[in-house]
């Protein structure tokens, strides 16, 4: 491995994502962002360090306290003909503007007969990582269940560093939703870690990655799950238990088909959720698989997600709930010894 | 020595905009619309003012009684009749209605959720101050919208970095049945734009000679770089906050008081009689006016309603399959 090489791939998350936001800045001018210590601070992350510095304060503007503000903001900024991107902090914090993500980005594109475009990535981060009720929510099923929001939620800093690409240049409202965990990982801890092109690229919107091949079972997860999923399948591997695990990379769109293609041949499929369990992901894309393939191009279907419970403080009960690599291998042999 | 030709423009101007809503109430009676409606009678000064105070580049951002703005702002009013009548014709192909226009071209847009006009309104002032624009973004609420945290929240950014945002606050006194001296810690809106070092205007919404010279002046002011403004005119709301409001919350007489005191079109006919202009020639432009938009809306009724083919179509730009569409 070249030494350049060595230090991209050491590269932590947080520089990835500042480093494909800085590109897409350097390419359109009417690229905004606007978030509470994005500027000055670099983020809490540091995901959008060295912006302010290089694009100045009125490009990456440090906001007060004021979501609702600065949410409708990137309303009106998109309708004025820029492209704004909204840092809210945390996604639990979206309770204080849900209002102008769901009833103003996420419907003006139809409410206008398609006249007027709506192209705001929502960047936030969510995840389990020991902060509590307030403080670790996924909430990428409820974003997917209101009409008219694009959900992407990577796993790797290559696939965080093309998505944000392509959200950026989408006519759509994204709501980019980074994982906690990931964010704080260390670079060179990546499971699935492709290369990152130092250029600018982009990922389709909307197609899941098969990043590992297998024959028994088909897991599908997003975000930091993948990494649990990888390690799961390596677990198990070893007692001759062969998991094809699929990174959704997004809830909307959902990549059905690869799913199901996946599924149609292992017979098996196991849906894995960090975000709540009921009316969520894994009931919609499980129904979805069976829409595809029918109940008869299937032996056996089965999911894990969070519990319909407030996440915990204690790491006893927190990891008592979160869908981790025990929960998860133990379902897979499950479903491995069955039919 | 009053200008009368400039005076009989206001006087034409908000008898179109009454026009237009009875227009609108006439399509509510033939059940062309199926959902609420909000109609502005009584609030034509502030309309009349704002089509002047307004330049080409400005934007509005206004609410769910929001057709007097959009007039105002120059959005076409057959489009905007046939879009409140839910016809394919509409601004928006009948996938707005009433309370959510959208005209691009025009800068305009509304919202039906109190008070979220203002962060809308925020953006677009935001856009211009980044591009070097001399425009002016307009933020419409009413006294209600004036209580939520959304209007602290969009002073205290909009002031902090001396944006070019006018906030109209339409006071009518009636949060649907909250009366405004119930539950504002303040006398006034105006008063608290001190808090926020900004300007703050407080007009007699009914005088449309008046409320058009503080809607200039806050628009100078915004324009030339001092920063933002609240802008309060007061005014009567004449009818219920919807159609079909029983309005509980008061009397019959308390309404026909209202409407014999402060209608602004009546009051300035008397001013119009003073300056010298005779009764039937006021009379005849209401009149004129009245029978445009009875044959716009006899047009608007006689276009198609949207093809129910057509009802998932738009919810996103790119081709995404949208779910519960038909495979």
């Amino acid at each position: 491995m070249s030494d350049r090489r060595n230090d991209r791939m050491a590269m932590g998350l947080p520089a990835v994502i500042a480093e494909s936001i800085a590109l897409e800045m350097e390419r359109d001018d009417t690229i905004v962002c606007i978030g509470e210590d994005i500027g000055k601070a670099g983020g809490v992350f540091g995901a959008t360090a060295g912006l302010q510095e290089r694009f100045g304060a009125d490009r990456v503007l440090d906001a007060p306290i004021s979501e609702m503000a600065f949410t409708g903001m990137g309303v009106g900024l998109a309708q004025a003909g820029m492209r704004p991107l909204i840092e809210i902090m945390f996604v639990d914090f979206i309770g204080v503007c849900l209002e102008q993500v769901y009833n103003a980005a996420a419907k003006i594109h139809y409410m206008s007969g398609g006249r007027q475009r709506m192209p705001i990535v929502f960047k936030t981060a969510g995840g389990n990582i020991g902060s509590a009720a307030q403080h670790s929510q996924c909430l990428w099923g409820l974003f997917a269940h209101l009409p008219g929001l694009k959900v992407v939620a990577p796993c790797n800093p290559h696939d965080h560093k093309g998505l944000m690409a392509a959200a950026l240049r989408s006519d759509d409202p994204i709501v980019f939703i980074e994982h906690k965990a990931l964010l704080l990982q260390k670079g060179r801890d990546f499971r699935h870690h492709p290369d990152i092109p130092d250029r600018a690229y982009t990922i389709p919107l909307g197609e899941a990655a098969v990043v590992r091949q297998g024959s028994d079972v088909t897991l599908a997860t997003l975000s930091a799950t993948v990494e649990t999923a990888l390690e799961a399948a390596e677990i198990v591997a070893d007692e001759g238990i062969s998991v094809e695990v699929i990174d959704l990379r997004s809830v909307v769109p959902l990549d059905t088909p690869t799913v199901a293609r996946s599924a149609a041949r292992t017979g098996r499929l196991l849906v894995v959720d960090e975000d709540y369990l009921s009316y969520g992901l894994t009931a919609e894309l499980s129904m979805r698989v069976i829409e595809q393939i029918g109940l008869d191009g299937l032996r056996q279907i089965d999911r894990l997600a969070l519990p319909d419970v407030p996440i915990p403080a204690a790491l006893s009960l927190e990891q008592a709930v979160v869908p981790g690599t025990d929960a998860i291998t133990a379902k897979l042999r499950a479903m491995a010894q069955g039919n | 020595m009053p200008d009368t030709a400039k005076m009989l423009d206001r006087y034409r101007r908000m008898g179109a905009m009454r026009a237009f809503d009875e227009a609108c109430l006439d399509a509510l009676r033939r059940k062309a619309i199926h959902g609420e409606l909000h109609v502005g009678l009584g609030q034509e000064a502030i309309g009349a003012a704002m089509f002047e105070a307004l330049q080409p580049g400005d934007a509005v951002v206004s609410t769910h009684r929001n057709h007097f703005h959009a007039l105002a702002k120059g959005v076409d009013p057959r489009a905007l009749l046939a879009e409140i009548c839910e016809r394919e014709t509409g601004l928006c192909g009948g996938r707005g209605g009433h309370m959510h226009p959208f005209d691009p071209e025009n800068h305009f847009s509304a919202t039906g959720i109190v008070g979220a006009s203002l962060p809308v309104a925020l953006g677009y002032a935001h856009a211009f101050a980044l591009r070097g624009e001399d425009h002016v973004a307009v933020g419409v609420t009413g006294d209600g919208g004036s209580h939520s945290g959304a209007f602290h929240e969009t002073m205290v950014m909009a002031s902090a970095r001396d944006l070019p945002l006018v906030v109209l606050v339409e006071n009518n006194a009636l949060a649907i049945s909250v009366d405004f001296a119930a539950v504002s810690p303040t006398s006034t809106v105006a008063e608290r734009a001190s808090a926020y070092d900004a300007l703050g205007l407080h007009v007699d919404g009914t005088d449309v000679d008046a409320v058009t010279a503080q809607f200039c002046h806050a628009m100078d002011h915004a324009r030339s770089g001092q920063g933002p403004v609240i802008i309060e005119a007061t005014c009567c709301r004449f009818r219920g906050h919807f159609e079909g409001d029983p309005e509980h919350y008061r009397s019959r007489d308390e309404r026909n008081r209202l409407r014999a005191e402060f209608d602004p079109i009546a009051l300035y006919a008397d001013r119009l009689t003073e300056a010298g202009v005779a009764r039937e020639d006021l009379d005849a432009i209401i009149k004129s006016e009245k029978a445009a938009a009875k044959a716009m809306l006899a047009e608007v009724l006689a276009d198609p309603l949207p093809d129910p083919a057509d009802a998932l179509a738009h919810v996103f730009v790119d081709d995404v399959f949208v779910a519960g569409a038909a495979a």
